[in-house]
């Protein structure tokens, strides 16, 4: 067996609720039984971007900010890969904020897990998107990336998990692996994942997580209901934790893809079909 | 009359209007029957960036021979709209003709034209109106005029308007052919009979041409050498690139993906390029711009992808249409830190498509950025030339690993430290070959190191392949006489009026060379040496700061020997322009140069 990177010890301050996604993550791989080679796990800059380093992939460690391009790109060019992308709230809701709406309407085959802490840690701890009006004196509402996905009409998994319920965590994660392997498309699961250091929220969240999966008539398949439960959940102070969305569409590969040949990444290039489509393109410019 | 008219050798066409008016078409349209008797054509365009109104330009010229530039003698202007007039009168001469639309009227005073030139009116717009009721018709209907003139055969036309409108639908053809139908009584009207053309027009060699722009040549450079997905946001100048690629990448099993912004689409090629596939965006400055991060990646992480940059005016928003080289500080310097990277200039189509093919290679190979630095012209004129031999089309894709191939290694790194600085590379989905990519420093396997010794070791490994790569860059071309002791330097664009106007300096005895040079970074060590040898080089390019000239002397070139020719206006030189500066510097003799 040929020797290749030992997956580094996690370099998150003991109690980190990222240890949690790790071991959801790798948990849920085995699993479904997605061996190393197969697997294309894409982390952002903030203490979750060093995730991929920490388990047997193909890791790759993008720009802050831009993992969902990166994961689409992957996924156009190799479908056959199993793409996990993991970043923080500020790499996903901040600088990468931009790119979150247009992959939930592009819908690519990827599996997006943000661990999500309120708080930039790595730069110790200003408010992110997502940090409470009030928190380090911010002034600013927080933003609802739940309520932004469901708001785009091509979103297709949406979920939220907590780090100190792993048992959720895990069977979500795996829900939203299979998705995305099911061909559906993008699959995103936030993590409420405290920063032990700067925002320790685990007492407060230990009491204000709802969980949706085991409320009745709660109909996941329902993005209008799906989105009132929301407003009123957060109405109530409350944060709503579970399977909130679920949609059938292809993703964007399926669509995007010319199916006649082996995807992109896996074409043998080396000799190009020279009297065939090539001449056909000079043609085009004789005529 | 007598019936000995002059062979048509060189043609030069403006057809001017509001945008909108179809002044393309007709100038397309005219291409293509000229090359089809077998001229070599030129075709330019001076737009705006707004899709309708404000005066606009498209240009033609059919030269008996290969000519990438507008010639200083307009021949004929076609004015949809009279403000066209005094806009180019300035462009004109006493032999020129001008065909303008007197639907409202002779040209009034202050136009600006120079003595002796002849007046054609045509009442074009109110005879589209009389005849279509729609005003879009009066190009269709110039053409005719065009054609009678210059002495193409009503039947000539008609096959051209059949194959130009036929995508268009049989009405688009049955009015159109109405609309030159109306244009060949209008003409008979003016005096312009069949067979009263200016011209003998011969096709002495009518074999087929292509007809392609620098975009369309690098978009087709790229599906060739195996390129298979290209992610790109629409900028003017570069946006023919993904459209060409839209319509043709999937039949090469490809993909095309539009971004929300110049930074995913460069992101998502990083995402591509990492799985093993070869990738490509296309952008001009303001793009460049905001992909810097991301190029900054591809050198630090060693990803390969290629792109396009069709320079236009700067800086900031610029002039968005216009032509300009000033992007070469952005290629060759931009960007945080250090970190190998290839800048490519063509200087024609043909070089577009060659070089795209070898920076693919050159890129995957040594695993780094590939620049192809074009400019407005470039991208977007349209040239004639040789069809392609695909033959030579060769594909090296460097150091790829299957899963065999790992299988027999006793350990595999993603970062492994080589001779040539570019490790060997298995694409994720081969088995045992898992490897960590990043952008922060790393060690070999990728894990993320700031250990000095390390660090020193990974900047010279990537440092390294600048040089062990130079050998494949592509090298300068020489034109014209080697020996000459007047030389220009010139990228892009310049090619095709240097070549022009050391014609011109030849025929008054001034006997010049050109240094072609081709790899802007790394400079090749035989550009700076021409500098030394050459004592009188003047370096052409579009810029205000001298970015070529400047490049080159920091590498070691002699800035004594050279001169600056600089333009910054958004307006394509002309080969008179250059010939001119060439006599006023060097203090030439004037009875050498009338």
């Amino acid at each position: 067996m040929t020797k290749t990177f030992t997956p580094a010890r996690p370099i998150w301050c003991a109690g980190c609720g990222d240890f949690g996604v790790l071991q959801a993550l790798v948990g849920s791989l085995e699993e479904l039984k997605i061996p190393p080679h197969e697997r294309f796990v894409t982390a952002g800059i903030g203490c979750s971007g060093s995730l991929q380093n920490n388990l047997s992939c193909y890791g790759y460690h993008t720009l802050h900010g831009r993992v969902l391009p990166t994961v689409t790109g992957a996924k156009l060019a190799n479908p056959e890969l199993t793409v996990v992308g993991v970043g923080g709230d500020g790499d996903g809701y901040a600088i990468g904020g931009g790119h979150l709406m247009h992959a939930f309407k592009r819908n690519p085959g990827v599996t997006y897990i943000v661990m999500n802490n309120g708080t930039y840690g790595l730069t110790k701890g200003q408010a992110s998107p997502t940090a409470p009006t009030g928190y380090q004196d911010n002034l600013e509402e927080d933003l609802d990336p739940v309520m932004l996905g469901l708001s785009i009409p091509g979103s297709t998994f949406i979920a939220r998990a907590y780090s100190g319920q792993p048992a959720q965590l895990a069977r979500l994660t795996t829900e939203a692996l299979k998705h995305t392997r099911a061909g559906k498309g993008m699959s995103y699961l936030e993590v409420l994942s405290p920063c032990v250091t700067y925002n320790d929220t685990y007492r407060d969240w230990r009491t204000s997580v709802y969980d949706v999966d085991s409320e009745e008539g709660y109909d996941p398949e329902n993005r209008t209901q799906a989105f009132t439960r929301m407003q009123e959940l957060r109405d109530e102070g409350r944060l709503p934790l579970g399977l909130i969305f679920r949609s059938d569409r292809a993703a964007l590969e399926s669509l995007s893809l010319n199916h006649d040949y082996p995807a992109p990444a896996l074409q043998d290039i080396t000799k190009p079909d020279l009297s065939g489509v090539c001449n056909d393109a000079l043609q085009s410019f004789i005529k | 009359m007598s019936d000995v008219k002059p062979v048509l050798e060189d043609l030069n066409v403006i057809v001017a209007g509001q945008g909108g008016d179809g002044s393309l078409t007709v100038v397309n349209v005219l291409a293509d029957v000229l090359r089809g008797g077998g001229l070599r054509v030129y075709t330019e365009r001076d737009v705006l960036s707004r899709i309708k109104g404000g005066i606009t330009a498209a240009t033609l010229r059919a030269y008996d021979g290969e000519r990438l530039c507008i010639s200083s003698h307009i021949d004929l202007l076609v004015a949809f709209d009279q403000l066209a007039v005094p806009k180019y009168a300035f462009r004109l001469n006493s032999q020129s003709i001008v065909i303008y639309d007197s639907s409202n009227g002779e040209l009034p005073e202050g136009h600006g034209l120079p003595e002796g030139v002849r007046l054609i009116p045509v009442p074009l717009s109110r005879y589209a109106v009389k005849h279509f009721r729609r005003d879009i018709y009066k190009n269709s209907i110039s053409f005719a005029v065009i054609g009678r003139l210059i002495g193409l055969q009503d039947d000539e036309m008609e096959k051209a308007f059949v194959k130009r409108f036929t995508r268009r639908g049989a009405q688009a053809v049955k009015y159109n052919l109405e609309a030159l139908a109306v244009g060949c009584k209008l003409s008979d009207e003016a005096g312009l009979e069949v067979g009263k053309g200016k011209f003998e027009i011969t096709s002495q060699d009518a074999k087929p041409h292509m007809l392609i722009t620098g975009n369309e040549a690098c978009a087709f450079g790229f599906a060739v050498a195996g390129g298979r997905v290209f992610c790109g946001y629409p900028i003017t100048p570069s946006t023919d690139v993904m459209e060409w690629l839209v319509k043709w990448l999937p039949k090469f099993g490809g993909v095309v993906k539009q971004a929300e912004d110049e930074l995913s689409a460069i992101n998502m090629c990083i995402g591509s390029a990492l799985t093993g596939t070869r990738t490509m965006t296309a952008t001009c400055g303001p793009g460049i711009a905001l992909m810097q991060e991301g190029i900054g990646q591809l050198g630090m992480a060693e990803v390969p992808v290629m792109i396009v940059d069709a320079q236009r005016s700067g800086p900031s928003t610029g002039m968005p249409t216009k032509p300009e080289q000033s992007d070469i500080n952005l290629l060759c310097y931009g960007g945080a830190g250090d970190f190998p990277r290839v800048v490519i200039a063509p200087g024609t189509p043909e070089e577009c498509f060659w070089l795209t093919i070898t920076g693919c290679n050159v890129m995957e190979k040594y695993q780094v950025p590939v620049f192809m630095c074009l400019d407005q012209g470039l991208s977007q004129n349209t040239a004639t030339m040789d069809p392609l031999d695909l033959a030579g089309v060769t594909i090296d894709r460097g150091d790829r690993l299957d899963a065999e191939q790992v299988a027999e290694l006793e350990v595999y790194k993603r970062y492994l430290f080589t001779e040539s600085g570019a490790s060997p590379f298995a694409a994720p989905g081969t088995p045992g070959g898992m490897g960590l990519v990043t952008g922060n420093e790393h060690d070999e396997f990728g894990l993320v190191s700031v250990d000095p010794i390390n660090r020193n070791r990974q900047m010279e490994k990537r440092q390294g392949k600048m040089e062990s790569m130079k050998p494949e860059l592509p090298k300068a071309v020489t034109h014209g006489v080697e020996t000459a002791d007047i030389a220009f330097i010139g990228v892009g664009m310049c090619y095709g009026v240097i070549l022009e106007a050391m014609d011109i300096l030849s025929s008054k005895g001034i006997h010049t060379q050109y240094h072609q040079v081709r790899t802007l970074w790394p400079m090749l060590d035989e550009t700076p040496a021409f500098t030394q040898r050459c004592p009188n080089t003047f370096v052409v390019e579009y810029n205000y700061q001298a970015q070529l000239k400047k490049l080159i002397h920091s590498h070691g070139g002699n800035d004594e020997n050279m001169h600056s020719i600089l333009r910054y206006d958004g307006v394509p030189m002309q080969a008179k322009d250059l010939v001119n500066e060439v006599i006023t510097k060097l203090n030439l003799k004037e009875d050498k140069v009338a």
